[in-house]
């Protein structure tokens, strides 16, 4: 019989008590890996997600409101501006590509984003060219004649079952403007994903207000200069304007990084905390435990076993403990990170990887292990040094 | 010519044993000047509670150092020992067979037994399954090898402990009270065992009992009254058969 064997024997004797501080090591584990995770996941998802453009135009208020609603489709969108903006910047010698986006209604939940055939147009400075996976991108329609054409992010398609040559519509209201799926995009995991694509016409002509409008509305114009140098002085005139501004996404996203970053810290202290709470409770297990058997950690000694034998028996339980509970923790942490995930994806449109392997899971598991090898060395010393003839006495 | 009497497997020398206490000179419990047991032999230790039985089995077992004095077990001075040799001379050495048993609530039978096996090489590991079924098998628990502790009666708890005591085949076997907790007829069953195998491979047995039948069975009982003196012999009393 090995020591693990005996180790393991000693812990099937306690079996309830046992699995409940695997369970404690599991849950705490659970929770480092599903935070870890899910923060690390919000935070590559916001740089998978950010735009390719250096500038966003829109009309004044809040920066991150502006960023947050173009480029990630969350918060609400800003007031409009006036397609004459768009015309304008388009003329403008500085700017190599403008273009415009229009975002408001939305079908089970996924945004409306209208826009021209260069948002999906190919670059060499774009970071991922769009491609669909079916079908085609939608038609450039000629203004006052929409085409009501779709082209559905991947998640839309995937959520809501639609496929090419679907007609639909939400709301009794735009049922005379029904939009047909003409393709499908390529996953990008951004906000795009979650999007549906149309025509500017299209989509003026289903709005009821901006039908009525002779100057049209949009929601953004996103920018790209000829040279980065044209940048500032770009910005500095947009934002001049009283009824535009003009922002950088990257100052934005750094300042989304930086709450991020507070958040984490804060996170930290608390997954700090966990961990000595779980430590503590394994010490406390591990001492009674430990308390309760020496009548046979002292038969054990007097049938032989020496004093390192035991502390290592005692260590070996803890670690046990900690590695099954941990290995499970690890489990059920990138299931809560899946469920997270999901939870953010459907509020936030931000999507998380719940399954990134890497250092992580190795050390979350090294460092369960380690603490609760900590908290078992006492116990473990109490058995070494247990002077055995002192509980062999019978019990009275 | 009579014959040579058998060399002693345990001498006692000059042996005291006082537990600490937290103020005074501490408890003396035990001044042996001076005792021996042939090898061989079946020794039955007698004593009223508090008499130092057990303390003098842990002493011979190595469980516990006297205070003073020698203690020479198969021609070994045990006291001058390390401990760490010392436990693993018990492994080879003794086997104890404890008043309550203090089998292991979560190993089963048989586990209980290898247990006893896995502190030496006295038996290759992968024969100790077999060994220690074979002992069992010899007390009377062939069906019972897998049965928990808390699954046994009381004297099937008690072959258990010897079988245990037994592995390693120790050329000395101590018991404490080894009847205490049983009924007399189980009694008489779990000493006639101990007896048939001790007796069938020349064990020398040290039994502290008050039972009757235990002191019957012996070749010579020591009294521990008249043994655990300052400067006292003891005086033996050859049992009939």
């Amino acid at each position: 019989m090995t020591e693990l064997g005996m180790a393991l024997r000693s812990l099937r004797g306690r079996r309830v008590a046992s699995v409940l501080t695997a369970l404690s090591v599991a849950l705490g584990v659970a929770l480092v890996v599903a935070s870890v995770l899910l923060t690390r996941g919000i935070k590559a998802a916001f740089v998978e997600g950010t735009t390719d453009y250096n500038l966003v135009v829109g009309a004044k208020g809040s920066a991150a409101q502006l960023v947050l609603n173009v480029v990630f489709r969350l918060d609400s969108p800003l007031p409009n501006i006036s397609m004459s903006t768009y015309e304008d910047l388009r003329e403008d010698r500085r700017v190599e590509v403008a273009v415009p986006v229009a975002m408001g209604d939305a079908y089970r939940g996924f945004r409306y984003v209208a826009t021209t055939p260069a948002y999906f147009a190919t670059a060499p400075w774009r970071s991922r060219p769009f491609a669909v996976t079916a079908g085609r991108f939608a038609r450039d329609d000629p203004a006052g004649q929409p085409g009501y054409e779709a082209v559905l992010g991947a998640e839309v398609a995937r959520r809501t079952g639609l496929g090419i040559g679907d007609r639909f519509y939400e709301g009794e209201e735009m049922a005379a403007y029904p939009l047909t799926v003409v393709g499908i995009l390529r996953p990008r995991r951004s906000a795009d994903d979650r999007a549906i694509f149309l025509s500017l016409p299209s989509y003026w002509g289903m709005n009821e207000i901006a039908r009525a409008m002779t100057i049209k509305p949009l929601t953004a114009v996103l920018v790209r200069p000829r040279r980065l140098a044209d940048l500032p002085g770009l910005h500095r005139q947009l934002n001049v304007s009283a009824q535009t501004q003009a922002v950088f996404p990257s100052a934005v996203l750094l300042g989304i990084f930086n709450l991020l970053d507070l958040a984490e810290d804060v996170l930290a202290l608390i997954l700090a905390l966990v961990a000595m709470v779980v430590g503590l409770y394994l010490f406390v297990s591990m001492y009674g435990a430990t308390w309760e058997r020496r009548r046979e950690i002292a038969t054990m000694r007097a049938l032989g076993a020496r004093r390192a034998t035991i502390l290592r028996i005692v260590l070996l339980e803890c670690g046990v403990i900690t590695a099954s509970g941990g290995a499970a923790g690890l489990v059920g942490g990138h299931a809560l990170a899946y469920v997270g995930a999901q939870v953010v994806a459907g509020r936030a449109g931000v999507v998380a990887d719940p399954f990134a392997l890497g250092l992580l899971q190795p050390a979350v598991l090294g460092g369960a292990v380690l603490i609760g090898t900590l908290a078992g060395l006492l116990p473990a010393v109490m058995a070494y040094r247990m002077e055995v003839a002192e509980h062999l006495a019978p019990l009275s | 010519m009579p014959d040579a009497p058998p060399a002693p497997a345990v001498v006692l020398h000059g042996v005291r044993k006082v537990f600490p206490l937290a103020a005074g000179p501490g408890l003396e419990v035990l001044d042996i000047a001076e005792l021996s047991m042939p090898a061989g032999t079946w020794t039955a230790l007698r004593g009223r509670s508090g008499s130092g039985k057990t303390t003098l089995l842990d002493l011979i077992a190595g469980i516990s150092r006297p205070t003073a004095g020698t203690i020479s077990v198969d021609g070994t001075d045990i006291v001058a020992m390390p401990e760490a040799r010392r436990d693993v001379f018990r492994t080879r050495h003794i086997g104890y067979v404890f008043q309550t048993f203090n089998l292991l609530s979560a190993f089963s039978a048989l586990e209980n037994v290898m247990l006893a096996l896995a502190f030496t090489d006295a038996v290759p590991r992968r024969a100790q399954r077999d060994h220690a079924a074979a002992i069992l098998t010899r007390l009377g628990l062939a069906d019972r090898l897998l049965h928990r502790p808390g699954q046994l009666s009381r004297g099937e708890q008690q072959r258990v402990a010897i079988a245990r005591a037994l592995a390693n085949d120790p050329p000395i076997v101590l018991a404490d009270e080894p009847c205490a907790n049983l009924d007399a007829q189980t009694a008489r069953e779990v000493l006639t065992e101990l007896l048939a195998v001790c007796r069938d491979s020349a064990k020398t047995v040290l039994v502290a009992s008050h039972d009757d039948t235990v002191l019957a069975a012996a070749d010579r009982v020591l009294d521990m009254a008249e043994i655990n003196r300052a400067g006292a012999r003891p005086r033996e009393r050859t049992v009939p058969a």
